[in-house]
């Protein structure tokens, strides 16, 4: 049996971890090599790093005092984790072009996210999937919500697409990509639970899987996703930061609820 | 004679923050850094709803017989108003462990002592071999430039090294100091103590075994032993948890050490400090205000008088402009507890001097044909 | 110590499959063509892969690695392990995005994945537990486990040659033997703990 993944995000701006809120608010956690650390011991299902720098990306995080050298820019990071991640990588974030992501597959990604992507050339999407697999390509969509009505959002939730997650989950299945990665700009940072309609219609609409993000602030949230649609995946960014052992007591509380969790 | 090239620095429009900082920080698009703006949250929370949740969360670590939990004191104004807040709004018996990393201030020391006078609870108090602290001393001085960094990792363990093995749960600590004055995180994550923050920021990514691979201060595994943290088994054992009190409790240092002064008899500094205006804070260690904080200006071109400042502009206790001048006045200034830690080490002012330049940052300071060091100061700012 | 080469398949996660050989104490060598593969003559090959198994050919053609292969593996027995896209080119053909060419060690052919249950998406992604159908050393202590999968395709093959399945809808083939051929679908590089151990035991075997 495929068991339900528990997916663990973690922003990145200039190098530094982050939290975030409603795709606006940053505050720096750290540097990431350590919660990585604590991934790879919890032994979580997956992680999807995601750099969500906008200016030309600074990879700041160097200083003579701090255990380890900050890397110099993605390449060198990707290094610095992917040596002791034993556990699946997916990259994203400021990936434009195919060497994009030729560069993070070749150093440890096993898959990549693509978002701006979706608007800006399609056709690259299409081409990605035909030369590393469609198992490789993960459509990244925001969305915002207005009462009923939910629409994407991409660029780093600037840019209003004028379609709902659902045409435009279909289109990027059309298109080669392998994998949703959904995401709800609203609940981000919010811990106000997932959104569950939304994702559930996009589930209905596709027949890749879908990796419901958004929300996530209390076991109980990540309980209620997965009883109350078929995602594939649940995952979260900032609450597995705030606790001791976040992601295994997590795990604890699902298992000891459903059977679909490793 | 050509300009000096100074890298660019920028300064949080509200407080006096920098961009390089010490801490993680944002800066928004309006140039706010992201420790004005946690700050601001604090008008909107519902306080007296808050100390309910946190009423409710340490409802079941009370306990017939024993400690309830553990606080971990250094004696100072933090200290005493946790302790005074832990028995007196939660109605829990604390045990109180302090690390004695041998930099205390006469006065901290005697703050320290009156705890358990004036507090009804029993004290617990850790001192490593002074022989292990020199050497430490001078090992982190000279990798990290921070001879502080035994007492950070120190304080960052002991507390939790105890509970563990007195088998006490709750840990609860004071002011989220990251949170605070760099605004890592939000008060509506309830933030609680982790390893990984602990490794990552309270000790710069190195833990106890880096330090044993050194020629010049060696130390051995076996004279370590104190600062090793328990592992994930134990922490699921004891179900070890440690909860800020600055998630619950609106913070307001001005109230807190007014009322510890009135009712324990808590004493600030007697003299000022050579870097910074403040005498209520970091008499439990000698550097903090000292040496370790010129370090800080070294490293990074500011030191604990921004920090004050920045506290105090954000609590409303003074204007930016009367801050800048604070910074102007302290921030540089060489202390003589340099002298002090010298004498200590047993090592010459030119051996630090040499040593701490190696440790400026390219993102602050540029050195001048002549030798000496410039940076852009926030008084320059248009 | 064992020597093991690392054949890169035009595109592939080919750092994680050295950190990994690493950590089961095997420092891999990597190739550059096959001139470079004949002249480390390892006593392992390694062959990762990702991509897309038309790109994973065309890579190992364009770089001259079919005619040392077949001479490594076929002529001298020099055990190989095809991971996910590894595997699938060591079948006899394959459909992903038309037919492609492929070694054809193993006779059988890679086919797109049908579950017959539209909540059993496809890509088949993330942790699904194995079981072992022989006892094959490859799989020794592993099955009942859970691995890391990430694949569109899977192989078809006649049962003398599968050693290990998996259920997804209906049982799929997830590990393949023939004499010093051997190919895995899932990740062992991504599979924490079981993972490595099956690498172990290709290395150390």
């Amino acid at each position: 049996m495929l068991k339900r993944r528990v997916i663990v995000v973690l922003y990145l701006l200039d190098g530094f971890m982050t939290r975030s809120e409603v795709f606006r608010i940053h505050q720096l956690l750290g540097h990431p090599i350590h919660h990585v650390e604590r991934l790879v011991e919890w032994d979580v299902d997956e992680l999807i790093v995601i750099d969500i720098s906008t200016d030309t990306p600074k990879f700041d995080t160097d200083r003579d005092d701090y255990r380890y050298k900050g890397p110099k820019d993605l390449l060198g990071f990707i290094h610095q984790i992917s040596s002791n991640c034993r556990i699946p990588l997916t990259f994203g974030g400021r990936i434009r072009t195919m060497e994009d992501i030729q560069l993070r597959i070749q150093n440890g990604a096993d898959k990549v996210t693509l978002n701006a992507v979706l608007d800006e050339s399609p056709d690259l999407v299409r081409e990605a999937a035909e030369k590393f697999g469609s198992q490789a390509i993960v459509a990244s969509i925001d969305f915002t919500r207005d009462g009923d009505t939910a629409e994407v959002v991409t660029h780093h939730a600037t840019k209003r697409q004028g379609v709902t997650p659902v045409e435009w989950a279909k289109r990027a299945e059309k298109l080669g990509a392998g994998e949703i990665f959904l995401n709800a700009v609203d609940r981000d940072g919010k811990a106000s639970g997932f959104d569950v309609d939304v994702i559930q219609s996009v589930v209905d609409a596709v027949s890749i899987p879908v990796i419901a993000c958004g929300g996530a602030g209390h076991p109980r949230h990540f309980l209620a996703c997965l009883e109350q649609t078929n995602v594939a995946a649940v995952a979260a960014g900032n609450t597995f930061h705030f606790t001791e052992n976040a992601y295994p007591n997590l795990k604890t509380f699902l298992k000891s609820k459903r059977d679909d969790i490793r | 004679m050509s300009k000096l090239e100074l890298p660019k620095i920028t300064w949080c429009k509200k407080c006096v923050y920098p961009s390089p900082s010490a801490i993680p920080m944002h800066f928004d698009e309006d140039g706010v850094c992201s420790g004005c703006k946690v700050g601001t949250e604090k008008d909107e929370i519902d306080w007296d709803e808050r100390l309910e949740w946190m009423l409710e969360l340490v409802e079941p670590y009370r306990r017939s017989t024993g400690p309830e939990c553990v606080i971990g004191v250094s004696g100072g104004k933090d200290s005493y108003w946790q302790t005074h807040f832990v028995i007196e709004k939660l109605g829990l018996r604390p045990l109180l462990i302090t690390y004695n990393g041998n930099n205390y201030l006469d006065v901290g020391w005697r703050n320290l002592m009156r705890m358990r006078e004036v507090f009804n609870c029993d004290h617990h108090i850790f001192q490593p071999s002074v022989d292990v602290l020199i050497r430490l001393n001078r090992q982190a001085f000279r990798r990290m430039g921070d001879m502080n960094w035994h007492a950070h990792a120190g304080i960052a363990t002991i507390p939790m090294k105890f509970a563990v093995e007195q088998n006490i749960p709750l840990v609860i600590w004071g002011e989220h100091g990251f949170k605070e004055l760099g605004g890592m995180h939000s008060h509506n994550d309830l933030v609680e103590w982790t390893k990984r923050h602990r490794l990552d920021q309270l000790q710069r990514g190195y833990d106890w075994r880096d330090m044993l691979d050194d020629d010049e201060d060696p130390i051995q595994e076996k004279e370590l032993s104190w600062l090793e943290y328990p592992d994930d088994e134990a922490i699921k054992r004891v179900g070890l948890r440690g909860i800020y009190l600055d998630m619950y409790s609106r913070w307001n240092v001005k109230d807190q050490v007014a009322l510890i002064k009135e009712k324990y008899g808590w004493e600030e500094a007697t003299e000022p400090f050579e870097r910074t205006y403040r005498t209520i804070s970091n008499l439990d260690d000698r550097y903090e205000n000292g040496a370790h904080d010129y370090l800080k200006w070294i490293k990074f071109g500011y030191g604990r008088a921004t920090d004050h400042v920045t506290k105090d502009i954000r609590a409303g206790l003074m204007t930016r402009e009367e801050g800048i001048e604070l910074v102007r006045k302290y921030d540089h200034v060489k202390s003589s507890d340099i002298y002090y830690w010298l004498n200590y080490v047993d090592r010459s002012e030119e051996w630090f001097d040499t040593i701490a330049d190696t440790f400026r940052s390219p993102k602050v300071w540029a050195q001048d044909t002549d030798g000496s060091w410039h940076k852009m100061n926030i008084w320059d700012e248009q | 110590m064992t020597s093991v080469s690392i054949v890169e398949l035009g595109i592939g996660n080919i750092r994680s499959v050295a950190n990994a050989l690493k950590r089961v104490g095997c420092e891999a060598a990597i190739p550059a063509d096959g001139d470079e593969l004949r002249a480390q003559a390892p006593d392992k090959i390694v062959l990762p892969g990702v991509g897309a198994v038309g790109a994973a050919y065309a890579g190992l053609e364009a770089r001259g690695f079919i005619p040392v292969l077949q001479e490594l593996v076929i002529d001298r027995k020099t055990p190989v392990l095809g991971i996910c896209v590894g595997m699938q080119v060591l079948a006899e053909t394959c459909e992903e995005f038309g037919a492609h060419e492929t070694l054809g060690w193993i006779p059988g052919r890679v086919v797109k994945i049908e579950t017959g249950d539209p909540k059993l998406t496809v890509p088949h992604v993330g942790w699904n537990d194995i079981r072992a159908t022989t006892d094959d050393p490859l799989l020794a202590n592993v099955s009942g486990d859970h691995f890391y999968f990430c694949h569109s395709f899977a192989m078809e093959c006649p049962k003398e040659f599968v050693i290990g399945r998996f259920e997804y809808g209906r049982s799929f083939v997830c590990a393949v033997r023939r004499d010093n051929v051997c190919g895995i679908q899932f990740h062992p590089e991504k599979s924490s703990g079981h993972g490595e151990r099956v690498l172990r035991a290709f290395v150390q075997g």
